[in-house]
């Protein structure tokens, strides 16, 4: 086990992404408050009240989770890809790393920017909404699973990628469509029939839902 | 010889239908340079990946100080440097940053004197907080060099190392070879600048469509097959040659103005020819001797392979 091998690259995933904060950091947030801008206050009013709760404070999990999603994806895909395409890789090959070390610098990187963007975005969340945490650990525990999933997954489309039209693909065509489709800012429950159906076969619902039971104490699934 | 450093048993890479590597099987000992040549295509980098790590092999083994890769591939990777031949930079770092990262890479706790010392090794001082991308073409080779020595690998895989890179670094990088070698480097090389083999390396062996059609060492391959040319001008054409010098088998030129002998392995030495020229009393004005080329072998191995039947003397292989 290369200790210090995983750290180093633990440690330059994280930098690589602070020396872009503008595209990696504050881009996503923006788009976030925008979201809380748009949907929160314009529709809160039309829509009123999802689930018991006002619609600012029900999309705020949604939101947290979509911040935490995307910007794993992102960071391990293209990071991933970015060293093949620069033959960078050819330095973490042939260096005394194994694949635990170099998949672990990968991910962890990545959950460390997903989660600082989910943080920030709840941040905003709080200041625009009321943003309770109803379950802190488990919130945290299923925001970190999340992270995880997504960076692993990211992993693999930039295992994958081949050209930069691939690395596109993933997040516009799959990542966008789930997300959208997750329940982030709606109930799944309110789309009639055969999307519903479909819908409960997505399961970005089930993770949106286990942060906002986390985050408000109250689900749209029955656990 | 002592242990080998690396060694290779029939080792083969195929990609499709193509052999990119046939059946090597080649022991390099420690502390010598290798130079492994052969025309574009013939295997080279594709040998130097499947020790690296780089490439899958797809038959054979390979053992890295006495470990074989199958059974422990990552351990011997800490001794082990690698300059590869495509040029490669981290465009999110500046030259400094990627050797510290190099360096954690390989297990080793940040060493800033290392770092300094390398890159004054590389000429890359001035440059140490440049981002990569900003460095020159040649600049960025040398970076490449600098990453491959910061974790001071026991045995260092160079790839066309100086591509692009000026004559005067070109000659510093051999000294630096050398020193190496000095302490104990082994050092494997591939180059098409044969003058560059011809002055660092102790063996060379040739490659051509993934075999290794042979390996010597580089001193007695020029004996035995480099040939060193003469060529004596005359102040005034000669017409003929006096027999004494006929039967060198040296040939006249322009119009009797000039003389040329190519002395190869098994004919008379030059210096005779020489003499007998003078001794016929025949008006030589300049003489050149060229020293056997490397060049000459190579293109000579390639155009007419020795036999693979043929077993090399086990010193050799
Ligand atoms: N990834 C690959 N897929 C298919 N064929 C490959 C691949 N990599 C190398 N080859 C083929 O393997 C053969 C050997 O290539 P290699 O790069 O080892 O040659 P080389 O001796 O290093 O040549 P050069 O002097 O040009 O660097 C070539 O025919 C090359 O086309
Ligand atoms: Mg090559």
């Amino acid at each position: 086990m290369n200790a210090i091998g995983l750290r180093t690259l633990f440690q330059k995933e994280i930098r690589r992404f602070l020396r872009v904060p503008g595209q990696t950091v504050f881009s996503p947030l923006v788009s976030t408050v925008l979201y809380f801008v748009v949907f929160g206050s314009a529709l809160s009013n039309r829509v009123g009240e999802i689930e018991g709760l006002p619609y600012v404070q029900f999309i705020v999990p949604g939101l947290v989770f979509l911040g935490i999603a995307n910007n794993a994806f992102l960071n391990t895909s293209s990071s991933l890809f970015i060293v093949k395409l620069q033959g960078t890789v050819v330095d973490l090959l042939a260096a005394p790393m194994g694949p635990m070390e170099v998949l672990s610098g990968f991910i962890g990187g990545a959950m460390v920017r997903g989660l600082l963007v989910g943080g920030l975005t709840w941040a905003v969340g709080a200041l625009l909404a009321h943003a309770p945490v109803a379950h802190p650990l488990l919130t945290l525990l299923v925001l970190f699973l999340s992270a995880y999933a997504f960076a692993m997954l990211g992993f693999l489309a930039g295992l994958w990628a081949e050209k930069f039209e691939q690395v596109n693909f993933w997040p516009t065509f799959i990542m966008l469509p789930l997300t959208f489709l997750g329940g982030v800012f709606y109930s799944v429950k309110a789309l009639p029939g055969f999307w519903g159906k479909v819908s409960l076969l997505n399961p970005v619902v089930y993770m949106v839902d286990a942060v906002r039971f986390g985050m408000l104490g109250r689900s749209v699934m029955s656990p | 010889m002592d242990a080998p450093v690396l060694r290779l048993e029939h080792l083969g890479k195929t990609y499709r239908s193509l052999k990119a590597l046939d059946d090597v099987s080649l022991s390099i000992a420690p502390g010598e340079i290798f130079a492994l040549l052969g025309p574009n295509g013939a295997g080279k980098t594709t040998l130097i990946g499947a020790v690296c790590g780089l490439v899958r092999k797809t038959t054979g083994k390979v053992w890295l100080f006495g470990t074989d890769t199958d059974v422990d591939p990552v351990t011997p990777r800490y001794q082990v440097g690698l300059v590869p031949q495509e040029v490669n930079f981290d465009p999110f770092f500046t030259v400094a940053e990627s050797l510290r990262i190099q360096l954690g890479y390989y297990g080793k706790r940040a060493d800033e004197a290392r770092v300094r010392e390398v890159l004054e090794a590389m000429q890359l001082s001035t440059r140490a907080d440049a981002p990569t991308r900003a460095l020159s073409g040649g600049m960025k080779r040398r970076l490449l060099i600098a990453k491959a020595l910061v974790h001071r690998p026991r045995l260092v895989f160079l790839d066309e190392p100086t591509a692009g890179v000026d004559v005067e670094l070109r000659q510093q990088l051999w000294a630096y070879v050398r020193k190496l070698r000095e302490e104990g480097t082994t050092i494997v090389l591939t180059t098409h600048y044969l003058e560059e083999a011809e002055e660092l390396a102790d063996r060379v062996g040739i490659i051509d469509k993934g075999q290794l059609l042979l390996v010597e060492n580089k001193t007695q391959l020029l004996e035995q097959m480099g040939e060193r040319r003469l060529s004596v001008t005359f102040s005034t054409p000669v017409s003929t040659l006096p027999a004494s010098a006929e039967s060198f088998g040296a040939r006249l030129e322009s119009g009797g103005l000039r003389l040329t002998y190519s002395e190869r392995h098994g004919r008379p030495p030059a210096h005779r020819l020489l003499a007998a020229l003078y001794t016929a009393g025949l008006p030589v004005d300049s003489v050149e001797m060229e020293r056997p080329r490397l060049e000459d072998v190579l293109l000579e191995v390639l155009r007419a392979p020795p036999s693979r039947e043929r077993p090399s003397p086990p010193a050799m292989r």
